[in-house]
């Protein structure tokens, strides 16, 4: 376990509360691990899957003697570590044997314990430079397509399917700009020739070979003028391709997992309030209405218009005209404040 | 020898990872990057351009940049060394330069985006703080937005780096700014004398400096202003030099490459040596060992040792 640091002054101060949970979570940042040996089918697809991570992706250009599914060894200890030392929330790592050729495993984090671990293993890849088409922006958010019922009905593949949402989907946001949605990943699922689908989720023994095939590609997306305000969109290869099958798994501890997945509940005001984002002038009412207060610079009285007299005028004026302008003028004060009072009750 | 704590174990460097490439080089700025290059959180999303200004002995580079996820790329770039097309012939680095040369970037820039004739920019500069902002009409396109990079420059008040951004702002692209690094900005009092800045932007300063020292030092005036005075241009000549130069920017900011009188690709070729084949070299090889057998080791080895 890392040592706790107490903060010594305000910047590491804030630099360790930026590390705390919170209740919008941050982006998970990623590490990709090398293990013992990789090959270049998985240095490629690591490259290409941080391609898409980054910028919160970190590399480990080392390699590391980890092997994530073998109790006996200290790789959940390592794993740990890592996370506490790099912010890390996940983890792929690579690593190829005679045993599982090209072997990718997913590692998610919660509180810096390890929750799951997934393993897929790569049978074909096509690289982002292979195929030469426009590529998106760095830390865009990607569009994610998962086609196939088992998705949702096997545990396997649901599994898969939450670990690919976790690596790609980036920061919590509100709203989305159109021209922002520049790429799309879609996973879908090979027909499976040995059993049926309506099986899997009774599956006793895992047959590993049974599972269909995973085809994962990425694609850019290309607006164009349809003649409606709903733009016609097409697809083009982007890369990377991935043809993976699934291997060992672990799946979370039903404790662990039930802490993690509780939601802290938001109190209203807070969402209202933009979650601790700086929200200014800005709030709601008891009756749920939104009230914004917009400030004016400081009245000039000075050059406050008020009702034209003579007397005011320069010069001197007859005594008696004044007397009568000063009635005059009282009224009009009068008038003034009730009708600023008026105006008063009317502010909502 | 004293005793010495051993600060950095085995440990230390077994885990020990290097930086970034350019960052071992110290050529960029990663943390700046980051942020330069990627969206807010709350403006998510939408493209992002940078205005690049970079300094070399001898030029200045103005660039357009977007990221990708294989690198980045650029829209358009301007060098100063194209200035002398437009009129301006001398001190190509220097502060009037900047703003010529991210005057003509962002004119070239809205030209390509087809926004020049909507997006005008200030014609005729006069020193105060203006941004590009929304036209008034209806359906009329955004301001082209970038923003600045200065790289690894310091952002003192007065660089150049600003010239440049006042220079492409100026000319129509919407560079998010404030008026605290301009030359003139008076740090006391929090403003901005555009009369100053105003005098930046037509080489007055340049002008000023060569009047001063023509009076004070006439030696050292002939060797700094040589070429200007080879030329026969006078302190008083500077600024229309740069209005004219503005003008013709704005006229045809289009870039024209300079005829090649030389295939220069052929002709560094003549000077690099070519990589041998492996049977080329397995025969050099080898008839390095014939010479050796045939003239016997002995001698061979006296001829090394004189060497």
């Amino acid at each position: 376990m890392l040592r706790t640091i107490k903060p010594k002054n305000a910047r590491s101060k804030r630099a360790l509360d930026a590390r705390l949970p919170k209740e919008v979570e941050d982006p998970r940042t990623t590490v990709f691990v090398r293990g013992t040996h990789t090959g270049e089918v998985l240095n490629g697809v690591m490259r290409d899957l941080m391609a898409l991570k980054r910028p919160h992706a970190i590399a480990f250009s080392k390699k590391n003697d980890i092997h994530p599914f073998d109790a006996a060894s200290t790789s959940t200890a390592s794993l740990e570590f890592w996370a506490g030392k790099n912010d890390a929330s996940m983890f792929v790592i690579g690593q190829t044997t005679k045993k599982r050729p090209h072997g990718l495993t997913f590692v998610r984090m919660f509180d810096n314990r390890v929750l799951d671990m997934l393993e897929v293993g790569v049978e074909s890849w096509v690289s982002m430079n292979d195929i030469k088409t426009p590529k998106s922006t760095p830390g865009h958010k990607p569009l994610m397509h998962f086609a196939s019922d088992l998705f949702d009905t096997n545990p396997r593949f649901a599994q898969l399917k939450s670990m690919l949402v976790a690596l790609f989907n980036g920061e919590v946001i509100d709203s989305i700009c159109l021209a922002g949605l520049e790429y799309l990943i879609s996973v879908s699922l090979a027909p499976s020739i040995p059993a049926p689908a309506t099986m899997y989720p009774n599956l006793v023994t895992e047959d590993l070979s049974a599972l269909p095939t995973i085809h994962l590609r990425t694609y850019t997306t290309r607006l164009l003028a349809s003649g409606t305000r709903i733009p016609r969109v097409e697809l083009t290869p982007m890369g990377p391709s991935l043809d993976m099958r699934l291997r060992r798994h672990t799946p979370a501890d039903p404790e662990l997992l039930k802490q993690a997945m509780r939601t802290p509940k938001l109190k209203k005001t807070d969402i209202e309030k933009g979650l601790g984002k700086k929200r200014k002038n800005i709030e709601v009412d008891e009756m749920g209405d939104v009230r914004g207060r917009v400030h004016i610079g400081k009245q000039d009285l000075g050059k406050l218009q008020t009702r034209k007299m003579k007397g005011l005028k320069g010069g001197d004026g007859e005594v008696e005209e004044q007397e009568q302008e000063g009635q005059d003028g009282d009224e009009e004060e009068q008038d003034g404040r009730k009708k600023k009072r008026r105006r008063e009750s009317e502010e909502p | 020898m004293p005793f010495v704590k051993k600060l950095k174990s085995d440990a230390y460097y077994s885990r020990f990872q290097v930086k970034y490439r350019r960052r071992r080089e110290g050529k960029t700025d990663y943390y700046a990057r980051k942020r330069l290059v990627t969206q807010a959180k709350n403006k998510y999303n939408a493209p992002k351009y940078r205005l690049v200004v970079r300094f070399t002995n001898k030029d200045i580079i103005v660039q357009i940049v977007y990221a990708r996820l294989q690198g980045d790329f650029v829209l358009t770039q301007a060098h100063s060394r194209e200035l002398p097309r437009y009129g301006i012939k001398h001190g190509l680095t220097n502060w009037a330069a900047a703003y010529s040369t991210g005057l003509l970037c962002a004119r070239r820039a809205l030209t390509k985006l087809g926004l020049a004739d909507k997006y005008e920019g200030v014609v005729e500069a006069d020193g105060t703080l203006t941004m590009t902002e929304v036209l008034d009409e209806e359906d009329a396109p955004r301001p082209f937005k970038a923003f600045l990079d200065v790289g690894l420059r310091r952002t003192s008040t007065g660089s150049r780096v600003f010239g440049a951004m006042k220079g492409a702002s100026d000319g129509g692209i919407f560079v998010p700014h404030s008026e605290k690094r301009f030359p003139g900005y008076d740090p006391e009092s929090k403003e901005l004398d555009a009369e100053v800045l105003k005098k930046y932007i037509f080489g007055g300063h340049v002008a000023e400096y060569m009047e001063s020292l023509e009076e004070e030092d006439d030696e050292r005036f002939k060797k700094q202003f040589a070429t200007y005075l080879a030329d026969g241009v006078g302190s008083e000549d500077i600024e229309d030099i740069y209005i004219g130069a503005h003008a013709a920017i704005r006229e045809d900011p289009t870039f024209k490459p300079s005829d090649k009188s030389k295939d220069w690709k052929t002709e560094s070729a003549k000077f690099r040596s070519k990589r041998l084949t492996h049977a080329q070299r397995q025969e050099r090889i080898a008839a390095k060992i014939e010479k050796f057998k045939s003239g016997g080791g002995a001698a061979e080895e006296e001829d090394e040792d004189e060497e």
